[in-house]
């Protein structure tokens, strides 16, 4: 009660503060309470990554879809290509047959208007007949023409003589 | 009122880490590399109890007064 009697009485807080003195700054320990906060702050912040980074190794991101059936290995020859879709109905692929063990298979709708992509056996290319863009086979990605970004692949499996399509592989691009 | 600023300074250092930390993670990240993401996203978790504990430290070695906080 005997600090009321005084007048102005000595009021530390924000709201009723009448002297400018008595006002608050950033001293050392606000500034410290402020670092603290700020490591929080961090440490909240780094939650989400952490979060996408488990995901990732847990392999959720990773779609799965049933293997199927592309060919038999004894009617595709060494250069030959097969049509066929995966994973979905609509979804037109190519497989190539580019050695006696290199299968190699992409969703051959074009990276740049999705033209239907095409194997050319005697210039070893696969060609978009729409703009003249070609891709190497060996890896999808764009070498000539308008596409940029490379064909989607599509991993494949040989069993007991028959040609699998099982997965789609990450597309990064 | 003796101060002392060697726990500023353990705070400084600590946000630094914490900064270092991030862009360690957002970069392993883009690198794929996420077991590395995940260890740095511990050490930046875990710094904010040690934050916390220079905190407490200090106020404790003052003997600060509860109005007085």
């Amino acid at each position: 009660m005997d600090k009321n009697n005084k007048i102005p009485f000595q009021e530390d807080n924000y709201t009723h503060n009448i002297e400018r003195n008595g006002e608050r700054t950033l001293d050392r320990r606000g500034f410290m309470k402020t670092l603290v906060g700020a490591a929080g702050l961090f440490a909240v912040s780094s939650l989400p990554w952490g979060a996408v980074a488990a995901k990732e190794l847990m392999g959720l991101s990773d779609k799965g879809y049933p293997k199927k059936k592309i060919a038999d290995v004894s009617k595709v020859a060494i250069g030959d290509s097969v049509n066929f879709s995966f994973p979905g109905e609509h979804d037109s692929a190519l497989l190539i047959r580019l050695s006696e063990n290199k299968y190699v298979a992409y969703q051959n709708a074009c990276t740049h208007l999705r033209c239907p992509v095409f194997w050319v056996k005697e210039k070893g290319e696969m060609i978009c007949p729409c703009h003249h863009g070609k891709f190497d086979a060996q890896t999808g990605e764009p070498t000539v023409g308008p596409p940029r970004r490379p064909l989607p692949e599509i991993k494949v499996k040989v069993e007991n003589g028959t040609i699998y399509a099982v997965g789609v592989k990450r597309y990064e691009a | 009122m003796k101060r002392s600023y060697l726990s500023v300074a353990v705070l400084c250092v600590i946000l630094m880490m914490n900064i270092v930390f991030t862009q360690l993670i957002v970069h392993q990240y883009f690198f794929e590399h996420y077991v590395t993401v995940l260890i740095y996203c511990g050490f930046n978790i875990l710094l904010f109890p040690i934050a916390l504990l220079v905190y407490q430290q200090d106020r404790k070695r003052k003997g600060v007064h509860h109005d007085e906080q």
